[in-house]
């Protein structure tokens, strides 16, 4: 009987679970894994290149594109994009192909340089805002008791301060800031929930079989936690991360538009700012408000797709057939 | 293949396939089925996970999940061929025509509902407008019929116990009478005195109102003291059908025999090789014990896990203790206690002399290479991260034993020959690709590499398919006579049990009831939790009776007065083993 068994075990693992494995949800799941690879996922390979393509028009536009025309009066006055007119009837000029605005300033050059900076504030909050998650969260659910109740309650209550208040108030008080120390300030809104759900992951994987194993491999905590625990954690923070973008781009944009970002950099939400001060919606100078607004749009769209991509990536069941 | 045909046929499956379209191209489910089932009998589906017999079922219902659907073939439920309902009129046919109790239905209830309100939804949605006196009289009559009280009805689900949630999952199914009840796995997630009983319940219910049943099942046993007619499913083909009798008595199909061989019997033969391989070695490390419980005791708040006991277990000569004992009995706390995750409440656990709870880490990690352990589901247990050799890889190289990466290559093939796996097939495979027989003998091969001295087996065969589980059993076997390993088998299955250990603990809320030999303890017990656990047991016997349901509700008070009074009956020592109740008066037999 025993040989009977091994034998027909040993015939291959593939045609045992092709035949069967209808019934069992974890069968079903290893077949997708090994037919297709998920990272070639439309959704994700679709905003990586979008993504992709506003960093590349920041990279290679700082060499092709004359980069000083973002200092006020280089450029004539509200000049409406390449084959427009505005309403005083200029035509747009190929020298500045999207227009200028109301302080002569070339939008290219604008959008180039500030792009980047948008996005980088963006990745820079997000980061910071992770790391510390990661660190608090793998801390509070793998060492438990007080250390827990501290971690807990601290973003629990953290996570109930509405950060644009708070914000508000710092920028005021900062006065002018860099966006290294926007992107702090973004990140000390971020790292709340990220902790709270890296605790509760760590704490429903501390009891899975394969950390028993490790501990009983005499594996030491940090190896548990960042070799065991984390590699399965990747697509999750990758996730997360991403999220954690889209949200700090919204604050630190939000802020902009109110005037209290970085007053000498460029960046989306100042050249918004800079629009709705001057007027811009009265005198329909549409492009001055409208390109930064419209690339902040297919940034988010981008960002959503890597998001949902991601998703499917780390969660079989989404995918489809 | 002859079937006597006795009363109209409910259900006939003619020639039914069912497919998967999957990205790995048409996985075919089911092949060519054809079965009639008869009014009053009970038939069995039997086969291994994967082997199409729950699809079947579900095909029976139209509940086939997404991709999956009938591919060929006629299924004829009376006169109503199901394939040709639309939604609406299979709504109505469920339940009222064809009922289905799910697997693990004890979960399947709503958890903010009352149980009457539950039964009620369901005739509402049959029969429209009932009015509620009469309502009330059918949920009492549907749960009277399953041996609960009326006054259940008025309970939420969680004021339940397992079984309990189980019988008013039968109570629902038969609610309306139907021509057909399928259940599938119905007992899997109970203990054996509850799966007796509730398997009582739902025959006695099931020819009561002298419906079709069909029993989904892996269990051989279960299925001789349940069904009339039992059909074996292997790769989605039907390989046998006949009566019970028939299938038992005289097998035709290898894959038959390999099922009813796979059961392990009380004082049967034994599954195992008698023949000693090369003697133990002596691997003891001075006279201090090897494993020495003194006076340990676990609490969870108001809860007793383990009452205080104390024993210890030399390794002079390696041995298999087991501990055996129902869901909750403490038996796992044992374990975690042993291998330091769980400290205990009162007591110390040593480790040849060291507390283990009190180590520095160098001596924690020598603890860690003595005592190894082969958990439950092996599933979990490989990071889906890694390829599978990680998990063999990686201790090693942490204890220090490795001498070369070519060293370690040769030890894991080594070892994975032993277990009986082609080590160039299943090392470099990822932890999904392998199935979960193939997975727990890895954990063996992985114990055996490391070769410790004590094992603590915790249900190591309770999530792998029946015909696998020898095959297991005989690997760990073989740990101890080869290798010198001893080991703790903690497990809720006295047959295995009683065939591979040398010393049993019968263990029953945290006491212990029964201790000694298993010729002794299994073969022939005294204690009344003994004898009603080994009453419970399934056997793959037609003639053996089982009780009836009167006679598990009697049991069940027997155990409610069980718990509250326990005397330990010991039945006799084995050398190298001492146990001990601290603060009793032995009364060693």
């Amino acid at each position: 009987m025993t040989d009977t068994t091994q034998s027909s075990n040993q015939t291959g693992p593939t045609v045992d679970s092709a035949a069967a494995g209808v019934v069992d949800t974890s069968m079903a799941s290893g077949r997708f894994n090994r037919f297709d690879n998920p990272w070639l996922n439309p959704k994700l390979i679709w905003g990586v290149c979008i993504l992709g393509g506003i960093l590349l028009l920041g990279v290679i536009g700082q060499f092709i594109w004359n980069t000083e025309l973002v200092f006020t009066g280089s450029t004539p006055l509200k000049l409406p994009p390449f084959g427009f007119e505005n309403l005083r009837r200029q035509e747009g000029l190929a020298e500045f192909p999207l227009g200028t605005d109301g302080a002569g300033r070339d939008l290219l050059a604008l959008l180039i340089v500030g792009t980047p900076n948008t996005l980088m504030i963006g990745a820079v909050a997000s980061l910071i805002g992770m790391s510390t998650g990661i660190f608090l969260g793998f801390s509070a659910g793998f060492i438990g008791g007080r250390v827990d109740d501290v971690i807990r309650i601290f973003s629990d209550v953290m996570i109930t301060i509405p950060p644009l208040l708070i914000l508000v108030v710092f920028q005021s008080a900062f006065g002018d800031v860099s966006l290294f120390m926007m992107a702090v300030l973004i990140a000390g809104f971020m790292w709340q929930s990220p902790t709270r759900l890296i605790r509760a992951q760590v704490l429903s994987m501390r009891e899975s079989g394969y950390v028993k194993m490790a501990q009983l491999s005499g594996a030491s905590t940090m190896h548990i936690m960042f070799r065991e625990m984390m590699p399965n954690l990747i697509p999750y923070l990758f996730g997360s991360f991403i999220a954690n973008v889209t949200t700090a781009i919204v604050t630190a944009v939000g802020l902009e538009v109110l005037g209290l970002g970085p007053q000498r950099i460029p960046t989306l939400g100042r050249i918004i700012y800079d629009a709705i001060n001057s007027g811009a919606l009265i005198q329909n100078l549409w492009w001055w408000w409208g390109l930064p607004t419209a690339l902040l749009a297919i940034m988010f769209i981008a960002l959503l797709l890597v998001n949902l991509g991601l998703d499917e990536v780390s969660n079989p069941r989404l995918r489809k057939m | 293949m002859i079937v006597e045909n006795t009363g109209k046929v409910v259900l006939t499956l003619k020639d039914v396939s069912i497919d998967f379209p999957t990205s790995g191209g048409l996985v075919h489910a089911v092949r060519g089925l054809s079965l009639a089932i008869h009014e009053g009998r009970r038939v069995g589906f039997i086969g291994e996970s994967g082997s199409g017999k729950t699809t079947t079922a579900l095909a029976v219902m139209q509940m086939l999940a997404a991709p999956g659907f009938v591919s060929n073939g006629e299924i004829q439920l009376g006169d109503t061929d199901i394939l040709k309902l639309n939604e609406e009129e299979m709504r109505k046919t469920r339940l009222r025509r064809v009922s289905y109790i799910p697997q693990g239905a004890m979960n399947s209830l709503n958890p903010v509902m009352r149980i009457e309100n539950q039964i009620w939804d369901a005739i509402i949605a049959h029969e429209g407008n009932v009015p509620k006196a009469e309502l009330k009289r059918r949920s009492d009559s549907c749960l009277e019929s399953v041996g609960l009280p009326a006054r259940t009805g008025r309970l939420y689900p969680h004021e339940l116990s397992g079984g309990m949630k189980q019988r008013v999952c039968i109570a629902l199914g038969v609610s309306l009478n139907p021509e057909l009840i399928i259940a599938d796995e119905p007992t899997s997630a109970l203990d054996v005195v509850t799966q007796r009983h509730v398997m009582q319940t739902l025959k006695e219910v099931q020819s009561k109102i002298g419906s079709g049943l069909i029993l989904i099942g892996h269990d051989m046993g279960l299925m001789a003291q349940s069904v009339d007619e039992l059909a074996v499913l292997k790769d989605g083909e039907l390989v046998e059908h006949g009566t019970v009798r028939q299938i038992i008595e005289n097998p035709k199909h290898p894959y038959t025999k390999q099922l009813i061989s796979s059961v392990p019997l009380v004082g049967g033969d034994s599954f195992l090789d008698d023949s000693i391989g090369a003697p133990p070695v002596n691997r003891s490390a001075g006279s201090e014990p090897l494993l020495e419980f003194d006076n340990v005791s676990k609490t969870y708040g108001d809860v007793t896990a383990l009452h205080p006991m104390s024993f210890s277990l030399d390794g002079e000569v390696p041995k298999i203790i087991s501990i055996v004992g129902q869901s909750g009995s403490g038996k796992s706390t044992m374990g975690g206690m042993m291998l330091g995750f769980t400290p205990p409440s009162t007591g110390r656990v040593m480790f040849e002399g060291a507390d283990i709870n009190r180590m520095n880490p160098s001596a924690s990690l020598e603890f860690r290479k003595n005592v190894q352990a082969v958990f439950q589901d092996p599933y979990a247990c490989f990071n889906p991260f890694y390829r599978v050799d990680h998990a063999l890889k990686f201790p090693f190289k942490r204890f220090g034993l490795s001498q070369s990466e070519n060293h370690t290559e040769e030890k894991m093939f080594e070892a994975c020959t032993a277990v009986g796996l082609d080590p160039s097939q299943v090392l470099r495979r990822y932890p999904h690709q392998l199935s979960g027989g193939q997975r727990q003998r890895l954990i063996v091969a992985r114990a055996l590499m490391l070769s410790p001295k004590l094992l603590i087996a915790d249900e190591p065969v309770s999530m792998v398919d029946a015909s696998l589980r020898a095959t297991i059993l005989k690997n760990i076997y073989d740990l101890k006579d080869q290798y010198g390993i001893s080991i703790l088998y903690i497990t809720h299955d006295l047959a295995t049990a009683y065939h591979v250990s040398d010393y049993v603990i019968v263990l029953y809320h945290g006491h212990i009831a029964e201790a000694g030999p298993p010729k002794e303890v299994i073969g022939n017990p005294q204690h009344p939790y003994t004898q009603l656990l080994i009453d419970s047991i399934p056997w793959p016997d037609v003639n053996r009776s089982w009780g009836t349901s009167a006679s598990a509700d009697e049991d069940t008070r027997t155990l409610a007065e069980l718990s509250r009074n326990t005397q330990t009956v010991f039945r006799g020592a084995v050398p190298g083993f001492d146990l001990t109740i601290p603060g009793r008066l032995e009364n060693a037999a």
